[in-house]
């Protein structure tokens, strides 16, 4: 009963999700919106992972066994891709690489930003303090 | 004789043997271009090819495994869900990296395409291809790409990426765990996370939350850009 369960519960999203994509005025996969969905329920607390763990954990691990289907329907194309092969190898080579160097790139830009500005603000903090000792110790000179 | 191949239960059991064959080879020898889906892609299309079966035979089985590919891509919120601490500590950064790593592998495919002069429907097949194959799919599917040339190239794409993984590292001198994991796996998807894993915890656990965040951003950028 328990796999059962989860497996409604999954499959209830799916459902939804279909749903909301026919009422979307644009182009927005059912999956994707399923996925945000599950993410909301989880993040909101009004389900648990322990709720759909097993079934989750099935659906997540095997994965890549669920696209053979549509892997296979390559036969189906062998003549489009006859004539592109070489152009498809570069696009993917090229891309993959350029992908890796922006992440990194605009990811270390962001954290060196940030690192920038905590560091700006420690330093104004201490110059503060500085500054409030010096005016502390010129205070206590005129007292004397 | 054709009649038992349009049994749904012959394309089930063909893609599971099939499946079962490729994880064990890859078990055996440990490479990555081994790809356990690739192998058995490579046995079923043989046998459907040698035996000349159709491929709508096989796929009243196929249809069947076929729709567990959105209850599984659902599924990805929970992955993203047990990373959520690593997210919130780093919302900025992560944001900022996969809408940036995205918008790249799009705008360079695109870009490239033009560049070969592919028509739409092979533009709209290749354009989604860095992210994960479910969410990759239903992008081109809805784009009106051919949605298994998306799988094969993203696939190779996994690939390419975790194979090619230590030594991007290296070239574009990528110290910070979290900008390596990132990265791997915003470029390569699963396929580079089970590389990420193995090469730290910190790594693994950015890869894998790469692929969720790319793939939201990949959608969102696709009504834009496509």
């Amino acid at each position: 009963m328990k796999i059962i369960t989860q497996i409604g519960i999954i499959f209830t999203i799916c459902w939804i999700s279909q749903i909301i994509e026919k009422v979307l005025p644009f182009e927005f996969p059912a999956s994707v919106i399923g996925m945000i969905l599950l993410f909301l329920l989880l993040v909101t607390k009004v389900m648990k992972v322990d709720h759909i763990r097993e079934k989750s954990d099935f659906l997540l691990s095997n994965m890549a066994f669920f696209f053979l289907p549509a892997g296979v329907s390559i036969i189906n194309y062998f003549d489009v891709l006859k004539n592109c092969v070489v152009q498809l190898i570069i696009i993917c080579v090229v891309s993959t690489v350029v992908t890796f160097a922006v992440t990194a790139y605009s990811m270390k830009l962001v954290l060196w930003l940030m690192n920038r500005k905590k560091n700006a603000r420690e330093a104004a903090v201490v110059q503060e303090t500085k500054a409030a000792d010096h005016a502390a110790a010129v205070c206590g000179k005129e007292t004397k | 004789m054709a009649e038992l191949f349009t049994s749904p239960f012959f394309g089930i059991a063909l893609s599971i043997i099939a499946f079962w064959i490729g994880v064990k080879i890859q078990k055996k020898t440990g490479l990555v271009v081994c790809n356990p889906l690739i192998i058995a892609i490579v046995i079923v299309a043989g046998i459907l090819l040698i035996f000349k079966i159709p491929y709508d035979s096989y796929n009243e089985g196929g249809q069947i495994i076929n729709m567990f590919l959105a209850p599984a891509t659902a599924c990805l919120a929970v992955s993203i869900y047990t990373k959520i601490e690593l997210l919130k500590k780093n919302w900025l950064p992560i944001v900022v990296g996969a809408s940036c790593g995205s918008l790249a592998s799009m705008g360079s495919i695109l870009l490239m395409c033009k560049l070969f002069g592919l028509d739409s429907a092979m533009t709209a097949s290749l354009v989604p291809k860095s992210v994960t194959t479910p969410i990759a799919v239903s992008i081109a599917g809805s784009h009106g790409g051919m949605t298994p040339i998306t799988v094969v190239a993203v696939i190779f794409t996994g690939i390419l990426g975790s194979v090619l993984a230590p030594m991007l590292i290296k070239i574009f001198r990528v110290k910070d765990p979290m900008i390596a994991g990132l990265s791997i796996g915003a470029c390569s998807h699963a396929v580079g996370t089970s590389k990420a894993i193995q090469i730290g915890e910190t790594e693994g656990a950015m890869s894998g939350l790469a692929i969720g965040i790319c793939g939201i951003m990949t959608v969102l950028f696709s009504l834009i850009l496509m």
